[in-house]
């Protein structure tokens, strides 16, 4: 028994030393950026002057007094929520529809990635000259048809932030719903049909609660990733016109870049760390939960 | 034997490495990217490596950062102390800011310099007394035409009743056409509408005109002719904020009235230099207020042969002071940080002398040259000569627009004032948001 006891204090102890280098790592990383953007949401840093001096909460008094930060706030979390359900439909769509093929040819699944793999910031540039009204090859084809559709225009530049977001990232929902999908046996299929159950009945008792877990974490990805939109909308349309497209991360972007207000952006950033973070704990206890 | 060949080689190294050591190292320029002028500055820089740089034993090599963030980028870079890049570039409407990240040069500015650069042209790059870089390009406005379309506007008794019967229609008062050189804000809107093929279905072009509406600094600058021209400024000689003025407020309806009437493409609220460009360039507008740089774009046949040969370059339209364009310049200066400040100073010596400065020209670039080099390119560059005359006539520089926070105003004011020509704010929200912004900015 004392034995045992002593084994199990070593070994405690040997984990918690071969944590050490993880743990600095973590702090070099994670801990010293952190510390020094508190500091700096808390102080009148500037590009003139990196110390800056203490000005308390100024910096997040000011941020959340600025209507122009809900604007933006606003405008991500309708982004993030439009896009994150159109992107897991048509994923999960996409999944049910090519699963069989992809089993047979697997390697078309590459081809269906090739999207995700263009930089968000070329995707932008790309689709600035594929969707011009005079030189852009879409709009000149569907005018040819009859359909003359100004995608840039004031009235569907919303849409158009919003289709390319979601072209480029399906793929990557597709992937991880792909995954999933190929993990359920297909004896329980098998057995269900057997049983009687009809292919969408199937579906949605057996296939889809399986796959929940990988739903949670692919709508938590991208819900995030998409609420932290900047690089495609940036390139488009740098945040307009006026501030109908300025996402929060442009938001951010522009206090610290161009109004050189280091400290507000920073406060800013921090305030969305602990939004993100709440959504993270939340996230994980459902996935934790159901597991 | 082999002792003393070793003896030799390691004597021969040492004073190869105190020969190197006592001459000058290589440089870095961070230079603006973007076609004509790149190639034109490789051009430079080839020169100097092979006449001036190698009598130094001093290279130069040139790097560039995208053009989107590109200040961004340089900012941060200079205020982490960044020693990547010896020389820099300047703006004159962000010479503030950098101000303090550079080394002033007011050393190299010598009577000979003012012999090839204009003195204007170096005014542009001081802030608070010192200079800061030698000015390589001049940046100004133009109004790029059609010939064969304005011609035929005035002389085409059919188009000419068309005219006045669309301008008092819209506009309620009845214009007659006008030259393009006489235009007055007025014509370029009638003429805007008249070109419009969804106003008038016999237009040879589908858009009068191509507005750059793209929230983005850049447009402010090419839009600021039309309150200038009205006798409006940033600020008055007290530096009291006047942009809740009659002429900004004409300003932004012009470009208002245009874009409700859809006499510009539906999507300039995307567009900035480049689309426009191609707008033009392909036959689809009429004419456009446009930067300088593209003249040399445009007298490229092969690239835009719809235009070649009809382009006609007028100054911008006439306002209650008569025509006014925003200009500015960019440079060269040096980083602060750099530990090659004596071999950079070297470069930029050599870089305000003629012979670099006039094959800048020849190749693509557009320096302010002073009058005496000025004459020797305008067999090349015609449109240079023009450049020059019309920084003087009508050149205009915003009071506050070279302050450290010119760029946050300007991007407020594209922020704003796209807003309101979108329809997404009014008129009055959206001045009052900018002067908001820059009493704020303003204040000690």
């Amino acid at each position: 028994m004392s034995n045992a006891t002593s084994f199990e204090m070593k070994e405690r102890a040997a984990a918690r030393v071969l944590l050490v280098p993880l743990c600095l790592f973590m702090a070099a990383l994670l801990g010293f950026p952190t510390l020094i953007n508190l500091w700096y949401s808390f102080s009148d840093v500037s590009f003139q002057n990196m110390i800056g001096s203490f000005v308390g909460l100024d910096n997040y008094a000011a941020a959340l007094s600025n209507p122009k930060m809900w604007q933006a706030l606003g405008f991500s979390l309708k982004f993030a929520v439009i896009c994150t359900t159109l992107q897991v439909v048509a994923a999960l769509v996409l999944v049910f529809i090519l699963h069989p093929l992809l089993a047979k040819r697997p390697w078309m699944t590459a081809i269906l990635m090739l999207p995700m793999m263009v930089s968000p910031a070329l995707m932008g540039v790309m689709y600035r000259l594929i969707l011009n009204e005079f030189t852009g090859p879409i709009p000149v084809y569907l005018e040819m048809m009859g359909y003359g559709v100004n995608f840039l225009g004031r009235g569907n530049i919303y849409k158009t932030v919003v289709a390319i977001e979601v072209l480029q990232w399906t793929p990557f929902a597709f992937l991880i719903l792909l995954t999933a999908r190929q993990t359920i046996s297909y004896e329980l299929e098998e057995a269900a049909a057997v049983d009687g159950a009809t292919g969408f009945r199937s579906t949605l008792h057996i296939l889809l609660p399986m796959m929940k877990p990988a739903l949670v974490i692919v709508v938590f990805v991208r819900f995030i990733d998409s609420f932290r939109v900047f690089d495609h909308i940036y390139v488009l349309t740098g945040g307009g016109p006026g501030n109908l497209t300025t996402s929060i991360s442009i938001y951010i972007y522009k206090l610290f870049f161009v109004q050189n207000t280091l400290g507000e952006a920073v406060a800013v950033s921090i305030l969305l760390l602990m939004m993100s973070l709440a959504l993270i704990v939340a996230a994980m206890r459902l996935v934790v939960r159901r597991n | 034997m082999l002792r003393s060949k070793f003896k030799s080689a390691a004597a021969a190294l040492l004073a190869t490495a105190l020969s190197s050591s006592a001459a000058f190292a290589d440089i870095t320029i961070l230079a603006w990217p973007g076609e004509p002028s790149e190639s034109a500055f490789r051009k430079v820089l080839d020169l100097y490596n092979s006449t001036e740089g190698t009598k130094n034993n001093s290279k130069a090599s040139v790097i560039y950062f995208s053009q989107q963030g590109f200040k961004e980028k340089m900012l941060a870079d200079v205020a982490a102390g960044s020693k990547e890049f010896d020389v820099m570039l300047t703006s004159t409407y962000d010479v503030g800011l950098y101000a303090p990240f550079m080394t002033p040069i007011d050393d190299l500015i010598t009577d000979k310099v003012y012999d090839v650069i204009s003195k204007n042209a170096i005014e542009t790059q001081k802030y608070e007394g010192k200079t800061y870089g030698i000015p390589t390009d001049l940046s100004l406005h133009f109004l790029y035409y059609r010939k064969d379309l304005i011609d035929q506007l005035n002389t085409d008794p059919a188009w000419k009743a068309k005219y006045e019967e669309i301008s008092e229609k819209i506009l309620g008062k009845k214009l007659s056409p006008k030259p393009a050189d006489q235009w007055d804000w007025d014509d370029f809107i009638a003429s805007a509408l008249f070109f419009t093929k969804s106003i008038n279905p016999d237009s040879p072009v589908r858009y009068g005109t191509v507005l750059q509406m793209k929230n983005l600094l850049y447009n402010i600058m090419l839009w600021q002719g039309t309150v200038a021209s009205n006798g409006g400024d940033w600020r008055d000689k007290d530096g009291n904020i006047t942009v809740d003025s009659p002429a900004y407020k004409r300003g932004l309806e012009i470009y208002k009235i245009i874009t409700d009437n859809e006499a510009t493409p539906g999507d300039s609220s995307t567009y900035e230099y480049g689309e426009a460009n191609s707008v033009f360039g392909a036959g689809q507008v009429a004419f456009m207020l446009q930067w300088n740089a593209a003249v040399p774009e445009f007298s490229n046949a092969t690239k835009y042969p719809i235009v070649a040969g009809k382009l006609g370059l007028s100054h911008e339209p006439a306002g209650s002071e008569g025509p006014k364009t925003h200009f500015h310049s960019l440079g060269l200066g040096l980083n602060k940080n750099s530990e090659k400040q004596d071999e950079a100073k070297a470069f930029l010596a050599w870089l305000a002398t003629a012979e670099p400065m006039k094959l800048y020209a020849k190749e693509g670039g557009s320096p302010p040259l002073a009058a005496g080099p000025m004459a020797e390119i305008a067999g090349d560059r015609p449109e240079m000569v023009l450049m020059g005359e019309h920084a003087a006539k009508y050149g205009f520089v915003m009071n506050g627009s070279t302050s450290a926070k010119a760029l946050s105003i300007y991007t407020n004011m594209a922020e704003n004032f796209t807003g309101y020509w979108t329809g997404e704010i009014e008129q009055d929200e959206a001045i009052a948001n900018v002067v908001a912004d820059m009493k704020k900015a303003f204040t000690p």
